[in-house]
């Protein structure tokens, strides 16, 4: 259960997205969900699938690990497409028809595009969190939101890039004390799996009180750690490696501007 | 009679992810009833993966195990019960304390067992009395106490589930010298008192020449050495190729020795050291 959690899980394959700057990335990820959005039509839809497919391929990471990131969000793309089944236009032919629900071919081929819309969706996004190392990501974000400063939030950009890559860098270590006092609490004959809802739920205060617990000791360990080596915020802080846009990024750029025209171009000639 | 059997026992994690990683590969062994068994080896070398199988929180890739001759994956629906029979103290069990009472905490595991009203109290006062968790304490609340206290209150809530066999996992790790030994202490009284047969994994030779009648030696996930532990720890070469060492006591007496003092090689701990010299000072210089 708790190992399927794959979110902010960096996976090294030197690939050229890899090595592309992550200020880039980001737009581009805004800029193609955006896009995937946009896609009206089914072979606007269909140049979003390529355009998905394409960016696997060039990430060099397996299909797996991708469709993995889906299963969390399976019932979501059920639920969606199920209603939608329900909303089509019935002039243009009824499947089956029961009690005051109408499935319609209409309504069937909205259910597929609305799932294939979400799972395109998913999977780019998290094409962004496979190819970029926490910080680099949260740098991208600092340098991003960096206009910010102009309008006197100085410190605020600073800090809340902090937050993030902390959080980010927390995510693997909380996931694996939760799956350690799991384990722990287990072998004392907790009972996880089964029972009725309320005695689940009762279940897992033996879980999340221990994991709260240490969540705060962290905080407090990794304040001090921060202060004994003179942690004193962004101000007048440089960077060991500076950010720089090179010809990947070029090419990357290049390869979803043209994908963002072949979009609007299908959307206004179909 | 072996109230213990490991056959072929193979783990491997992140089967399908490019994480693919063989934590423990073709282990066999057995432990006899009332055994105490060390389990030694590096950082990473398995051990802790190989203790998680022995109460089914994993699930062998490969190999089975059996408690008194019954596979437990026999019958996976019941592998909680399992978890009775073989109880399994965790790293830093302090760390999982979440109750409001030291007593409530103590007895989340026998009630899960299934133990009520008297029979449960009387449970929970038995384990506190032979570990030596006083009364007083019974009503506060765990996270007052100190680290040592907190650590003995975790081991009893796993104690108090009264298992045939009893696994540890560092169970000293973090501990200063007094804490240790309480901890060791505990540990022997525990078996002294339930006959329990115990399985300990510990980084402290000293602790494993204090207490484990028989060494199981793990590197890179296969096991290299499986014996006595006064046979392991005469073969001090052997567990230096793999990073490891005999007690601090055994390498001053093992510099002795080739400095040409004739000596016995069967001295593990100080206690043994002591009699030993002693026995020198008296004059018999063969001791």
């Amino acid at each position: 259960m708790l190992k399927d959690i794959t979110f902010g899980q960096y996976v090294e394959t030197r690939s050229p997205i890899h090595r592309a700057d992550p200020r880039v990335k980001l737009v581009l990820l805004i800029l193609a969900v955006v896009f995937i959005f946009l896609s009206g039509n089914f072979f606007s839809l269909m140049l979003s699938l390529a355009f998905v497919l394409a960016t696997i391929l060039v990430s060099r990471i397996p299909l797996k690990m991708y469709l993995k990131n889906l299963k969390a969000v399976l019932p979501i793309i059920i639920l969606t497409s199920l209603i939608n089944m329900f909303y089509g236009d019935e002039a243009n032919g009824v499947l089956v028809s029961f009690w005051k629900l109408t499935i319609t071919y209409d309504g069937l081929y909205r259910a597929f595009f609305m799932a294939l819309r979400i799972i395109l969706l998913i999977i780019i996004s998290s094409s962004l969190t496979y190819t970029t190392t926490p910080n680099d990501l949260t740098d991208g974000i600092e340098s991003l939101l960096s206009p910010l400063k102009f309008i006197g939030l100085k410190s605020a950009v600073h800090t809340l890039a902090l937050m993030m890559t902390i959080a980010l860098r927390f995510i693997p270590t909380l996931v694996e004390e939760a799956g350690k006092i799991m384990n722990a609490q287990k072998a004392r004959g907790a009972d996880l799996e089964s029972g009725s809802l309320k005695e689940r739920i009762k279940a897992l205060i033996p879980i999340l009180i221990p994991l709260l617990i240490s969540s705060v000791r962290r905080a407090y360990e990794l304040a001090e750690a921060m202060e004994c080596r003179c942690y004193n915020g962004g101000e007048g802080k440089t960077r060991m490696k500076q950010l720089k846009i090179s010809s990947i990024d070029f090419c990357l750029i290049g390869f979803s501007a043209l994908f963002c025209a072949g979009i609007i171009l299908l959307n206004i000639y179909f | 009679m072996a109230i213990l059997q490991v056959k072929n026992l193979t783990h491997t994690y992140g089967g399908n992810t490019p994480f693919i990683n063989d934590a423990v590969r073709d282990v066999s062994f057995t432990v006899e009833k009332g055994e105490i068994l060390g389990i030694i080896g590096h950082t990473g070398s398995g051990k802790s993966t190989l203790v998680q199988h022995l109460n089914g929180l994993l699930k062998p890739t490969q190999g089975e195990i059996f408690i008194e001759d019954t596979n437990i994956w026999d019958n996976p629906k019941e592998i909680r019960k399992v978890r009775s029979q073989v109880g399994l103290v965790f790293q830093y069990p302090e760390y999982q304390l979440f109750e409001e009472t030291v007593y409530a905490d103590i007895a989340f595991g026998p009630k899960n067992m299934g133990l009520v009203g008297e029979e449960l109290q009387k449970r929970v006062r038995e384990t506190c009395k032979i570990i030596g968790v006083k009364d007083e304490f019974l009503e506060k609340s765990p996270f007052d106490l100190s680290g040592g206290e907190k650590r003995r209150v975790a081991i009893a809530g796993v104690m108090a589930m009264n298992p045939q066999i009893i696994v540890f996992d560092e169970p000293t790790a973090g501990l200063d010298p007094k804490g240790r030994e309480e901890i060791i202490d505990v540990i022997y009284n525990y078996r002294k008192a339930t006959g329990a047969t115990v399985i300990i994994i510990s980084h402290s030779m000293e602790d494993m020449a204090q207490i484990a009648d028989k060494l199981l030696v793990m590197s890179r996930g296969s096991l290299v050495m499986f014996d006595k532990t006064e046979n392991i720890f005469k073969n001090g070469d052997k567990l230096r190729q793999i990073g490891l060492n005999v007690p601090i006591v055994t390498r001053v007496f093992d510099i002795l020795k080739e400095k040409g003092y004739s000596l016995p090689d069967d001295i593990f701990t100080v206690e043994r050291a002591v009699e030993v010299l002693n026995k020198i000072k008296a004059g018999d210089l063969n001791a």
